[in-house]
């Protein structure tokens, strides 16, 4: 297999690296929160990125790579579920839902979400230094509706592990389900593209037919 | 042809656009690395616009490292996958970083330890072309920019081959071919006309800049090197093409 890759996943990974690095320099207690996460990784899943983000602790640094074989705990999340996360919400619900999925050691979620909670990081200012404005308008865009709620998932990684660790396993929906109904999804799109566009020929033809028609008949008035 | 002609062409090999004797290749490489080496890092960032670093990244999202891999950095320079390697396999891991030239590795472990990597790096100076390692030794190789400079590169991926683990994977990064025209000649002209200029201006040694150059058209293209890796013995061969191909990423497995 060749094919061409563009490399706008590490541009991002190197961006996300640096700004929390430097936020973790900055804060007061920063570095103290990776103790616990040293050599563990989290991959998150969002559904729109196209490929895993990966974090690991190394040194009191995290590193950000799309490595994602065997990670200590995989969330498979999407941006539209977290925009769309109601403040009563909880995750067993989301769960439930099939719209969220934590597979492995949700003590490793918790910790991070820790972790997250410490930093403070100007998103927009911090991305445009490194992969330009145009590129962090659009994300920030994006990013300005995600804030806050993700500020929420944060709260509830670390209010409901307890709860979700009782849950039983079976209530979620693996990857490879998902994976299975995404394809099922755009197969269904692509069956009715083709079926919208047979419509718009035969409505054209229909349309073309109709007023020659209406044609034939206007000279025949006019001639009789 | 004449014997003797054959006989040369075997005996001979180039070094950039120049045909020389084989057993004079590795030193005249080693006279570019060991020129270039201290200013190797900079001029890296400036001739490549930093995109050697999102190549570098590439490399490593595909070799799927895991904490406690045993991973070797071949013609590994300065040491910049080393370091992202380091940190990735832990303490339970390892990393070699491997380069025949002594300049080169000096600058790399300087560097490396001024960043506070220690624990889990060795240095070794060594041949891709005879590796000192026992068989079945690294679950991972990479060799990035280097296996053009290597006189033999059959010999070197077959001893490559060699010291890989089964299940162990082979990571070339290196320049390539790229896909369309204009590209290619874009980065004809780039090569050619600004590189050895920038390599004068700021490493004030543009004819080691000019080999750079040419040695990187003398580089086999994606099939040629794909054929050779499987040759050698590595299964399931793949590439990339990155940054319409002006860089490439093989990988192979051994099985
Ligand atoms: C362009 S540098 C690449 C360094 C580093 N891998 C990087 O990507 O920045 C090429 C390196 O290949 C090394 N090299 C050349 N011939 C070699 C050989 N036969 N065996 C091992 N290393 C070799 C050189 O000494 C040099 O450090």
């Amino acid at each position: 297999m060749a094919n061409n890759t563009t490399l706008h996943q590490q541009l991002l990974c190197s961006a996300l690296e640096a700004i929390i690095n430097k936020a973790l320099a900055l804060s007061l207690n920063g570095t103290q929160s990776l103790y616990p996460l040293e050599q563990k990784n989290l991959v998150v899943y969002l559904a729109e990125l196209g490929f895993p983000l990966s974090f690991i602790v190394n040194n009191s640094k995290v590193l950000v790579t799309s490595l994602s074989e065997n990670p200590d705990c995989a969330i498979h999340t999407s941006v539209k579920t977290l925009v769309a996360l109601k403040n009563e919400q909880s995750l067993t619900e989301l769960i439930k839902q099939d719209k969220l999925d934590i597979v492995g050691d949700i003590k490793i979620a918790q910790q991070y979400a820790n972790m997250a909670e410490t930093l403070e990081i100007d998103w927009q200012s911090e991305l445009a230094k490194h992969i330009g404005d145009v590129p962090t308008y659009k994300l920030t865009q994006l990013s300005k509706k995600l804030a806050d709620k993700l500020g929420f998932a944060v709260k509830q990684i670390q209010a409901d592990s307890t709860e979700w660790l009782v849950h039983e396993k079976r209530l979620v929906v693996t990857s490879s389900q998902i994976a299975a109904f995404n394809l099922q999804v755009s197969e269904l799109e692509i069956h009715t593209e083709t079926v919208n566009d047979r419509f718009l020929a035969i409505e054209k033809a229909l349309l073309n037919r109709s007023s020659k028609q209406f044609a034939v008949n206007s000279n025949k008035d006019s001639s009789e | 042809m004449s014997p003797q002609d054959q006989d040369n062409q075997e005996n001979s090999t180039h070094f950039g656009y120049q045909t020389v004797d084989k057993s004079e290749k590795e030193s005249k490489v080693a006279g570019v690395f060991h020129s270039v080496a201290a200013q190797y890092d900079v001029m890296n960032d400036l001739m490549s616009f930093g995109i050697h670093r999102l190549w570098k990244r590439f490399t490593i999202d595909a070799s799927g490292v895991r904490p406690g891999n045993k991973v070797l950095d071949l013609a590994g320079g300065t040491g910049d996958l080393t370091a992202k390697f380091s940190q990735l396999v832990g303490k339970d891991g390892q990393v070699i970083l491997a380069d025949i030239n002594s300049s080169m590795l000096n600058v790399g472990r300087d560097k490396l330890r001024d960043r506070g990597l220690v624990q889990n790096i060795e240095y070794v100076q060594a041949n891709a072309q005879h590796l000192p390692f026992e068989d079945n030794t690294f679950d991972i190789i990479t060799i990035a920019f280097g296996l053009r400079n290597v006189t033999d590169k059959d010999e070197a991926l077959r001893s490559m081959f060699r010291v890989l683990k089964p299940g162990g994977r082979l990571l070339v990064l290196e320049f390539s071919k790229p896909e369309q025209e204009l590209v290619s000649k874009a980065y004809d002209f780039y090569s050619f006309n600004i590189l050895p200029k920038m390599g004068e201006l700021v490493a004030k040694d543009g004819d080691s800049y000019q080999y750079l150059a040419e040695s990187i058209r003398m580089h086999p293209d994606q099939d040629t090197l794909k054929e050779m890796m499987n040759n050698a013995g590595f299964e399931q061969t793949t590439y990339k093409n990155l940054t319409g191909g002006v860089v490439a990423l093989h990988k192979g497995y051994k099985f």
